[in-house]
């Protein structure tokens, strides 16, 4: 189950004009850009726990909202997801694998931290470029890019 | 890799095949000699030994450039080194002989007295994580927090760390580069970079407070990335002994194939075969852990002798533990992230966050009811017998059998050619600019001089709440500081004493272009003036020296070293100041996409702390009342080489000014004794950028302006009005003097270079003349503006 954290749109300006800002640096003109978080808790859940994880344990109710399938993109354009390689450490994984044992009781066999950015923009090659080139290092990272 | 089985009677040519294939970066002096040993004790090699081998004698471990034999030749003049290291640094603080330096060069880190209560030393160090940080940077720079804060954590019976230290080079980020396929551009390392050292810092709760930034095209491919860290220990703590019959007890992470290799990988070049492997993510969380077991078993006496796991994993801080009482180790033991792990690997990885204990069997369960409660996972893995050999095996596997004699005195070494770098110097005098106040701007806006404020401000210097000198200053909270000053309450837990420290640093690699013996003292001289700019003691302060350069297989390479080694002994030795600690990297050398060659420039970056009697007098570098005189200490002299106005302006003109120590002494004694008396309302010091930089920023540090002449100011004899404002010659500063005091102040500074140079004023303009001729004259608002750029 993969779980989307994203920041309200009202709060969210800050971090898309970062990453706007990021791709203008890579050559990249972005015209809009949404950004998530994204949990992939693997366990023997039901949907009503991984929906009382996403909601009490990984989101700001104030600033964020959260979801089970994939939100609205608000755009249209490319979503780009990037994971840590399995074979890398992933801190964070780690870290929210120990807070989900707290909170349900039950230890997930694995937790895995990623991002996902929706952006509209001129080239979906171009946007690969620009990725590559700021948001991932491929010795550590994998990503994938599809349009929406 | 090739089998084992016939090892003794390789070729060197195999030998080389060899290890080129196991990634060991072993000589083929150092292949010779392992086979030599195997073939004297009448067995082939098992894979662990060589790894063993290969990891006790890297560079990384081992420090076999600077610590060996070297010729080195200037002209006709020729001088042997049998060692550059003890016949420099370590030269330089045996002959100060200071009472207050507790624990030298013995340890992961240094120790110096703290306070007055007589009960605390504090412990500092700084190291290098730069061959990871060019191919991972944020795991890079993590992992090299995680792994300074343990050397503190391993000192002694361990520090309570108290401040994190970073000091970075990269490529410029404002030029365009065509790098080879695997290379990273200079933007997405220095934000990796940064990233890593903020998450890391942050989620330990350690603050980062000290440190700074440098671009050069030398650093391209080859980041360099200082991270250091200073904790206070008590002084009935700094000795550590292993008792044999102790059990080998690893503390905190478990180990897995991250990070194999990384103490071999440091003792190459980096090139496009290079991969990630030999780097890891951190976890602050887990290490945390460990720190505050180590806290309290440390107090309750439960250990006998505790060091980190950095580079080598188990096999070096086992083998550094047990070097005189032997270890035997059962692999099997190990806590493990992942099953499929060789057992040779379980004993090189790198794995981060472990720490080894040495800890008497009648305390292993009080200690592991600590463990517990911290929720931190150790494993016994064995005993040191007392017998002088290291035994380790994996069930019935034997994985290393050899003798710590021959491990750690058996690394062949062999002598260095070392040659002066011919320099032609050029001391012509430079042009006027066309309008001084837009070439003080060009300086302002400079990437080696503008605001660091988007990289610091991801850091928590407040955390502890022990950051009195911070590194944003002023009316606004947003001027350089010259130097960290912490008050340590968070460890001592003593509110009633205000003794504190500084930590303050010195870096010219563009002057060790020109003059690497200068550079060595200007980087002195630079830190030691940071920290009296603080408010610090500075007849008390102690250096660590840390040196970067490209490979020394080069013997140009190795001149620069050579000379910059004996300028750290001049230096040391001019202003009293024992160097405690120090690392030193190299192989920093690449290749870009066109074949052309990125050899760092020689990089040694000076880290110093001094004591502050007490911290609710720091000094900070903002004018703090119209009126108040401004006075410039020190002597200005001719030559623009290495300054950063030499990058904006091509003058032509690469004279480095040459240090004059005793006077430098002599002023800055004077200087402090001023402070102590409370004359001096604020300080900076004159460096990147020069004179006209440095009282930009007191100015609009402060939110007031300045009508300046200095045409008083202390000079040498042809000094152009460019190289007073815009050079960079060492040991001058800036001061403002409390109105009223100034008779006082003239009676500290009497028969030195010091004289005023105007008055702090309300109008928010700073305005320089040199006597008839009228510089500039700027609204400091404006000057702000060019200086506060976004890095990142």
């Amino acid at each position: 189950m993969i779980i989307e954290i994203r920041t309200k749109e009202k709060y969210a300006g800050n971090e898309e004009a970062g990453f706007i800002g990021r791709m203008a640096h890579a050559g990249l003109k972005v015209k809009a850009a949404r950004l998530s978080r994204l949990y992939r808790v693997e366990g023997d859940f039901s949907r009503a726990e991984f929906g009382r994880l996403g909601a009490d344990l990984l989101t700001d109710p104030i600033t964020e909202t959260c979801s089970l399938t994939r939100p609205r993109a608000g755009l249209k354009g490319w979503r780009v997801e990037v994971w840590l390689k399995d074979s890398v450490t992933d801190v964070v994984g780690e870290s929210v694998k120990g807070a989900v044992a707290d909170v349900l009781g039950k230890e997930p066999q694995t937790v895995r931290f990623g991002r996902a950015y929706y952006v509209a923009c001129e080239s979906g090659l171009k946007l690969r470029h620009a990725v590559a080139k700021t948001l991932v290092n491929e010795t550590v990272n994998k990503f994938g890019i599809e349009k929406i | 890799m090739k089998d084992l089985s016939n090892f003794n009677s390789l070729t060197p040519k195999e030998l080389e095949a060899m290890d080129r294939a196991a990634g060991w970066s072993l000589s083929a002096l150092e292949l010779a000699e392992a086979q030599r040993q195997f073939r004297r004790m009448g067995r082939q090699p098992a894979r662990g030994e060589l790894e063993t081998i290969a990891q006790t004698w890297s560079e990384h471990c081992k420090h076999k450039t600077f610590s060996g034999p070297v010729l080195y030749r200037d002209g006709k003049r020729t001088k042997k080194y049998k060692n550059l290291f003890k016949e420099t640094i370590v030269k330089a603080t045996r002959t100060l002989n200071k009472k207050w330096c507790l624990s030298v060069f013995t340890d992961n880190a240094g120790i110096v007295e703290f306070g007055k209560s007589g009960k605390w030393g504090l412990a500092f160090k700084a190291e290098t994580h730069n061959h990871p940080c060019a191919v991972e940077p944020y795991g890079g720079a993590e992992t090299g927090v995680g792994g300074v804060i343990r050397d503190i954590l391993g000192v002694g019976l361990g520090a309570k760390p108290v401040l994190n230290t970073d000091t970075f080079c990269f490529g410029r980020l404002d030029r365009k580069y065509r790098l080879p396929k695997n290379a990273l551009g200079p933007e997405r390392i220095m934000r990796g970079v940064v990233e890593g050292v903020r998450d890391y810092g942050n989620r330990i709760g350690i603050p980062t407070a000290a440190g700074g930034l440098y671009f050069d095209d030398g650093y391209l491919l080859n980041p360099l990335v200082y991270v250091g860290c200073a904790g206070l220990i008590p002084v009935d703590k700094i000795e550590k002994r292993v008792v044999p019959g102790d059990l080998i007890v690893s503390i905190g992470g478990r180990t897995g194939r991250d990070g194999i290799h990384g103490a071999t990988f440091s003792s190459a070049n980096i090139d496009e075969e290079t991969t990630s492997s030999a780097v890891q993510i951190g976890h602050a969380v887990n290490e945390k852990k460990a720190l505050d077991v180590l806290m309290r078993a440390r107090d309750l006496g439960l250990y006998n002798a505790v060091t980190d796991c950095g580079a080598g994993g188990f096999s070096s801080a086992i083998g550094e533990l047990g070097s005189e009482t032997g270890a035997r180790v059962r692999l099997e033991k190990a806590l493990l992230k992942d099953t499929r792990i060789e057992p040779w690997e379980i004993w090189v990885s790198e794995s981060q966050e472990r720490m080894i204990l040495s800890v008497p069997k009648a305390k292993l369960k009080r200690l592991a009811a600590i463990l517990d409660a911290e929720n931190c996972e150790y494993c016994v893995l064995g005993e040191f017998p007392g017998d002088g050999r290291l035994l380790v095996t994996h069930g019935r596997e034997s994985v290393v059998d050899l003798p710590m004699a021959f491990l750690h005195g058996g690394v062949p070494n062999f002598e260095k050619p070392a040659v002066r770098r011919a320099v032609a110097i050029n001391s012509k005098a430079p042009a006027a600019p066309k309008d001084w106040g837009k070439a003080l701007e060009a300086l302002l806006a400079h990437p080696n001089v503008c605001s660091r404020h988007s990289v610091i401000t991801q850091y928590d210097h407040e955390v502890q709440g022990g950051t009195v000198g911070k590194p944003l200053q002023g009316r606004y909270g947003d001027g350089p500081g010259d130097a960290a000053v912490i008050w340590p309450q968070a460890a001592t837990l003593d509110l009633a004493d205000f003794s504190g420290f500084a930590v303050g640093h010195g870096f010219a690699p563009a002057v060790g272009r020109v003059d690497p013996y200068q550079m060595a003292l200007h980087s002195v001289d630079e830190a030691v003036r940071n920290l009296l700019c603080a408010g610090a003691d500075v007849s008390r302060t102690a250096i660590l020296d840390n040196f970067c350069a490209a490979s020394p297989r080069d013997p140009l390479v190795m001149g620069d070293l050579v000379q910059a080694a004996e300028g750290c002994l001049a230096a040391s030795l001019a202003y009293g100041a024992p160097f405690i600690s120090g690392k030193d990297s190299f192989y920093n050398q690449s290749r870009d996409a066109d074949g052309k060659e990125y050899p760092i420039p020689l990089s040694l970056l000076i880290s110093a702390t001094a004591p502050v009697e007490d911290v609710r007098r720091a000094i900070t570098i903002n004018f703090k009342e119209a009126g108040n005189p401004v006075y410039l200490a020190g002597v200005s002299l001719r030559g623009l080489g290495g300054s950063v106005y030499n990058e904006i302006t091509d003058t032509g003109n690469n004279a480095v000014a040459a240090l004059g120590l005793k006077a430098a002494v002599k002023l800055y004694a004077a200087i402090a004794r001023a402070m102590r008396a409370g004359c001096v309302a604020a300080a900076h010091d004159v460096s990147q950028g020069g004179l006209a930089v440095t009282l930009a920023e007191m100015a609009f540090s402060g939110g007031l302006g300045a009508r300046l002449d200095l045409s008083a100011a202390a000079r040498e004899r042809g000094l152009t009005a460019v190289e007073l404002l815009f050079g960079e010659s060492p040991a001058r500063l800036a001061l403002e003097v409390v109105k009223g005091r100034e008779k006082e102040f003239l009676g500290f500074v009497k028969g030195l270079p010091a004289a005023e140079i105007g008055h702090v004023k309300e109008e928010p303009e700073l305005s320089v003349s040199d006597g008839g001729s009228r510089l500039f004259s700027a609204d400091i608002a404006r000057l702000k503006a060019c200086w506060r750029k976004e890095l990142i």
